[in-house]
């Protein structure tokens, strides 16, 4: 069918025929997308104009606190408990999802059985109630159950502030990652799994050099948005008297009433921590999709800004 | 006269309602090429899987070089072996599936040192130095250093052959090697088995290239739901079947690789 208004001659096929490879290809003309940015560039100068000039964000008392000391060491113990919660949260999701695989029903409900508690009850209060473990178990030991014991100790020694927020965060953390995890391994195809058996791997070895080395691609992304959540999620240790930054913040407006520009400092500060993670998690993915076409060795096509979200960075977010 | 390679007797297997294999028995000898055929269901597959261990037996034994496969005999029971146990036995049985499954993650030399270097516990440089052989044995020296996606499938499969190779397989098993190919594809992979057949290297191989079968086997066996129905040497079997259901069959799928092609 010819395009309309185009008439068909043998003229005009002939001519096209002959001038065959002389001629260039250009790209096709987007006139509404040119449209669009241009109102979205005007919207944006608009916004950023209203912000920057608007003498109440007093953008010269955020100046004057974005790198104060109390701000700073809150910014170490928010990064330091980020890191160290979710260390705990993967390695202890990966052991759960393990389990809750198993054949054997005992170790698969006892992985069931935790995730269905430590994702059924906030974890705010499971923060308060790890800081108040004393009120329960006054004394703690770890040893041989009805067995001699190794640590043994009054639990307001052991259980610190940073012990019950690393617990509280952390073990919290594993139930939502083992979910995950689980995903990524059933995710897998099961010829995969015949294949390193048929080589003479016994189950462990075939999950740790096969199954999640591929379960990786899957776990990743959901996960780089697990640790931006728990960076954030980390202000709930207020309640239990850590001072992390949204914490340092409040300390220094609770005393000259600065609440907007100091809770601009925090922002800033948590985007550029939201932006690192972003562009690491880019690295990793890059890193264990080799092998898998789209995404040759070493990174990928073009450069992405850190607010270009990638598949799978924004689900889940809620809860 | 040493005992069969494989012997397999009066093996039966259920999943859950649905009988898959009925009392099947066969051996075979050492450096013999077996060749399953049979129509789709049958239990070809299944019987291959159990005789690495990867379904379990309900009934019956199965012997690979005089281990009893997959159990320990206690009086007149058997008892199941552990996992890491069933593990030492499968490391010398190689296994080669339809759908090749490589290792996405890993290159073609990776795919072939992981068994040899993780399971047999040998050094790496050795490892690399036999992979290389082994891949350059199935044609495969220039593409070492690739990933199994950017292989042609013909391709993979014989870096899938290469990584069994590599265990040193005492037998090697063969799951329909050619039906996810494209047709012209198909023949270089079975020149490599071809050529493995003519270093005496025992296999059992499930397929449908009827004339590669007729061609490369000492036996070809002919399973229809779940039990064999007919086995003797290729010249009987195809050229005077006799049970009416093996002559079927084959009438059927020689009308099939007319239309095929
Ligand atoms: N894991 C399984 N669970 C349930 N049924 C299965 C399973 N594997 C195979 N079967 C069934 O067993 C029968 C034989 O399958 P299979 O051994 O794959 O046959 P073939 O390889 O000859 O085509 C089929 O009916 C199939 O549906
Ligand atoms: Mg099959």
């Amino acid at each position: 069918m010819s395009a309309a208004g185009e008439p068909r001659t043998e003229a005009t096929v002939e001519q096209l025929v002959s001038a065959g490879a002389d001629l260039r290809v250009k790209r096709a003309r987007h006139p509404g997308r040119w449209l669009g940015a241009l109102l979205i560039a005007v919207l944006v100068a608009v916004l950023v104009r209203s912000v920057v000039t608007n003498e109440n964000f007093q953008w010269d008392v955020v100046g004057e606190y974005i790198f104060d000391e109390g701000i700073l060491s809150g910014l170490v113990t928010t990064l330091w408990l980020t890191v160290v919660a979710m260390l705990i949260g993967i390695v202890l999701s990966v052991i759960l999802a393990v389990m809750r695989l198993s054949p054997n029903p005992l170790v698969s409900g006892a992985s069931g059985f935790y995730l269905w508690f430590f994702r059924g009850t906030p974890v705010l209060v499971q923060l308060i109630f790890w800081y108040n473990l004393a009120a329960l178990f006054p004394t703690i030991s770890l040893g041989i159950p009805f067995g001699p014991s190794f640590i043994h100790g009054s639990s307001n020694a052991i259980i610190t502030p940073y012990v019950a927020a690393i617990l509280g965060l952390g073990l919290n953390e594993a139930a939502y990652m083992a979910e995950i995890v689980r995903a990524g391994i059933l995710s897998v195809d099961k010829g995969q799994d015949d294949a390193a058996r048929a080589l003479g791997m016994k189950r462990s070895r075939a999950m740790r050099r096969v199954i999640l080395p591929q379960a990786m691609r899957f776990i990743i992304p959901p996960t780089g948005n697990e640790t931006i959540g728990m960076l954030k999620t980390t202000s709930l240790v207020s309640v239990i008297a850590l001072s992390d930054l949204l914490y340092s913040a409040q300390a220094i407006y609770s005393r000259n009433y600065e609440t907007i520009p100091l809770l601009i400092v925090v922002s800033i500060w948590y985007l550029f921590l939201t932006s690192l993670l972003t562009i690491g998690q880019r690295q990793i993915e890059a890193y264990f999709g080799r092998g898998h076409r789209g995404q040759a060795k070493g990174g990928r096509r073009g450069r992405r800004l850190p607010w270009s979200t990638t598949a799978g960075a924004d689900q889940g977010a809620a809860r | 006269m040493s005992n069969p390679m494989v012997i397999v007797n009066e093996v039966s297997k259920s999943f859950g309602e649905i009988v898959v294999l009925q009392g099947v028995s066969l051996t075979l000898d050492r450096g013999e090429v077996m060749c399953v055929i049979g129509p789709s269901g049958s239990g070809k597959s299944t019987l291959l899987r159990c005789v690495n261990h990867l379904e379990k037996t309900d009934r019956g034994v199965i012997i690979v070089d005089d281990h009893l496969i997959g159990y320990r005999r206690e009086g007149d029971a058997l008892r199941e072996l552990r996992e890491s146990e069933v593990a030492v036995q499968r490391a010398d049985i190689g296994m080669v599936f339809q759908r090749f499954n490589l290792f996405p993650h890993m290159t073609a030399l990776e795919n072939v040192v992981e068994a040899p270097i993780g399971v047999r516990r040998e050094g790496r440089a050795a490892a690399q130095e036999r992979a290389m052989d082994l891949l350059e044995r199935v044609g495969l020296a220039h593409r070492v250093n690739s990933y199994p996606t950017m292989l042609s499938g013909g391709e993979q499969q014989r870096v899938a052959i290469a990584r069994a190779l590599a265990m040193r397989p005492k037998l090697m098993l063969f799951d329909e090697p050619t039906s996810a190919l494209d047709p012209e594809l198909v023949g270089e992979v079975l020149d490599v088995i071809r050529d493995l057949a003519a270093d005496g290297m025992t296999m059992m191989i499930v397929t449908h290239e009827m004339a590669f079968a007729r061609d490369v086997a000492n036996r070809v066996v002919f399973m229809d739901h779940g039990a064999i129905v007919e086995q003797g040497p290729p010249e009987q079997l195809f050229g005077a079947p006799r049970e009416e259901r093996t002559r079927t069959f084959l009438l059927r799928s020689q009308d099939g690789a007319a239309q095929g092609t």
